[in-house]
């Protein structure tokens, strides 16, 4: 391998999963959808399946007040979980030696929407809101402050791809020598305007999302945030492979042909240097809407084919935007970590088994499902967002690299 | 961290050719607060969907690249604002339980000026969107070197700019900023004009090797458009301090 390792040395996460590390991998391979909830306040007239979090969100501590939204509270959230390694880190290489690169689509939207409603009621902005927990840069910064990393900070912010994005920029500033560790993964929270955005764009399902039905008919949304210390250390489990492109297409949908999709997947295992046959398992961008399925199946079939077990995790936590790709690599990241006995318990796709003859076919791993772990075991996954911005990550153990 | 500037290109109210920038550089003066470029090589149906924002930094974009490399290079677009201006009228529709425009809230993404580049200029390659408050220019100038970290043959088109914010969340905000967009081409140092970019922590006394720690005054244009005034100036280096770190660029 001419690349240098990159470690993914530790995990925090919170979904509607939860975000204690057993329990979230034992409901992750049940397939368990149950956590899922139905909201009637978000948008008028509608009621929503949603993948809200639940857990109790650690508060905003009061010298970095001006950051206190839910959006930074989910990412304190996971980053609580990973104290003390990034602690360790800022002590081993310095703390201007570690970086914050994350993603969100949402920063704290959520909380501009009760400022600009108290603006409504009362004329002025809620004064408890300051523009540091609306603007995108704010989520790094937040991270920064609270982490006590002071090397570089910014947010990347490419929609349902930011948090795969941020992931691959850590590799490469960890690659350059520009930091020697990054805090870095995602954050996005449930709000009145992707709510309401979806449901204008009539992407929303009217049921717990189907991905890959016949009877698909949108997505369901979600909230997460996920946080990796990423590291140039060799062993333990490694972002191997980046792959990434742009469509040329449309705002918000995808190139029908899955071109973008099919070039980010083949560029990852090139970076990888790896063939497609030793994927053990990709986790789908899959979010249940007619034109996502149909086009990433045709590039799935084309690139991987129709033996390697793949499935959508979105059923379990929803659509979570621009913690998608970081959400999605920390389940990677787990089914590689929780590899028992020469064996991966996937995550199963989960649907209503009526497969839609129109989608070129692929193999959805079934409940109970497992795949072989060699000594090298490699995970593929997807991550689409608006904008046409696509971001394919591969994880893999492999104690040569 | 050393790479080389390729070639670069500006757009603000009344400063629109090189010649213009040379001059502004030369003496340089606060920018005018409003304004936007009209964008006329983009298709009239095109154009039609794009914010101020979005023709400003389209303008610099296709101004920084050759007709057979706008479709092929890769690209980081930077923003501190973004469209956050256009997403105040949808929080206004969300807190009135009115119906949102979808097109509105699909080019209300952080990275909607980068796909409607990518539709304009039918380019396929990677690209990405950043934020980072005050330090947008030092991060988008990092991401791009993430990029060629990754694959240092082609050079990076980085695409900076902003819009003044809007009334509802300017008094937030120390400077609401002025209308401009930069744009430049980064390769792996040694293909064209070289610098190198060094990093401290802001509260630091020194960066680099000059161990002195020179009173920073911000002037008042933007981080990106000072860096463009010094590398047309004759000096060999530039501080900027950032919210939280201190950038040393020095020419090579």
């Amino acid at each position: 391998m001419s690349r240098p390792p990159c470690r993914l040395a530790a995990l925090g996460q919170v979904s509607a999963l939860g975000h204690e590390r057993a329990g979230v991998f034992a409901r992750l391979v049940a397939g368990d959808c149950s956590r899922l909830t139905l909201n009637e306040e978000l948008v008028p007239e509608r009621s929503l399946w949603l993948g809200e979090v639940h857990d109790p969100l650690p508060a905003i501590p009061a010298p970095l007040a001006r950051f206190a939204c839910r959006n930074n509270q989910l990412a304190l959230a996971a980053l609580e979980s990973i104290g003390p390694e990034v602690d360790a880190a800022i002590a081993r290489f310095g703390r201007g030696r570690v970086g914050v690169v994350v993603g969100t689509s949402t920063s704290g939207v959520g909380d501009a929407e009760a400022a600009i409603a108290h603006r409504e009621k009362t004329g002025v902005l809620a004064h408890e809101f300051h523009y540091d927990q609306l603007e995108f840069g704010g989520l790094a910064r937040f991270v920064a402050e609270v982490s006590g990393a002071r090397g570089p900070a910014y947010t990347l912010s490419t929609a349902c791809s930011s948090g795969a994005r941020a992931l691959a920029a850590a590799r490469s500033l960890v690659a350059l020598g520009v930091c020697d560790a990054v805090v870095s993964g995602a954050a996005d929270s449930l709000c009145g305007l992707t709510t309401n955005g979806f449901a204008a764009l009539g992407a929303l399902s009217a049921r717990v999302t189907n991905p890959w039905s016949a009877n698909r008919d949108g997505l369901t949304l979600g909230e997460a945030s996920a946080l990796f210390l990423v590291t140039a250390e060799p062993g333990g489990i490694q972002l191997l492979g980046v792959g990434d492109s742009s469509e040329a297409h449309h705002m918000s949908a995808p190139d029908p042909d899955g071109r973008g999709a099919e070039t980010a997947m083949r560029d990852a295992l090139a970076d990888a240097g790896l063939a497609p046959e030793q994927i053990a398992y990709l986790n789908l961008h899959g979010t249940g809407t007619p034109q996502n399925d149909s086009m990433e199946a045709a590039a799935v079939a084309r690139v991987l084919g129709g033996e390697i077990p793949c499935s959508s995790t979105k059923p379990l936590v929803g659509h979570t935007l621009g913690a998608a790709g970081a959400i999605e690599a920390a389940f990677c990241w787990l089914v590689l970590a929780e590899r028992r006995g020469g064996e991966l318990a996937l995550p199963p796709h989960v649907w209503d088994g009526a497969r839609d003859p129109a989608l070129a076919p692929i193999r959805l791993a079934a409940k109970g499902e497992r795949a072989r772990a060699g000594a090298e075991t490699f995970v593929m996954t997807n991550s689409f967002g608006f904008g046409g911005n696509n971001c394919t990550l591969i994880l893999g153990t492999s104690d040569s690299r | 961290m050393k790479a080389s500037l390729l070639r670069w290109a500006a757009w603000a109210p009344g400063i629109e050719s090189p010649a213009a920038w040379e001059a502004w550089a030369k003496a340089p003066a606060p920018l005018p607060a409003s304004g936007s470029p009209e964008a006329k090589f983009l298709p009239a149906m095109l154009r039609r969907r794009c914010t101020p924002l979005t023709r400003t930094m389209l303008t610099a974009a296709f101004g920084c690249a050759e007709p057979d490399e706008i479709a092929r290079l890769r690209t980081v677009f930077a923003s501190r604002h973004g469209s956050i201006n256009e997403s105040i009228g949808l929080l206004e529709n969300v807190v009135r339980r009115e119906k949102l425009s979808p097109a509105t809230f699909s080019h209300t993404v952080h990275n909607a000026q980068a796909g409607l580049f990518s539709i304009a200029a039918g380019n396929r390659a990677a690209s990405s969107s950043l934020s980072a408050q005050e330090d947008s220019w030092t991060a988008a100038w990092l991401e791009a070197l993430c990029f060629l970290e990754r694959d240092p043959r082609e050079p990076v088109l980085v695409v900076i700019g902003d819009v003044p914010l809007a009334d509802t969340f300017a008094p937030l905000v120390a400077e609401a900023g002025v209308p401009y967009a930069f744009a430049v081409q980064v390769a792996a140092a040694g293909r064209g004009p070289t610098l190198e970019l060094e990093l401290a922590e802001r509260d630091s006394p020194s960066v680099g090797r000059t161990g002195t720690l020179p009173v920073l005054r911000p002037p008042s244009w933007p981080p990106a458009l000072e860096f463009l005034r010094w590398w047309l100036s004759a000096d060999e280096s530039l501080e900027q301090a950032n919210r939280a770190s201190r950038a040393r660029w020095s020419k090579v």
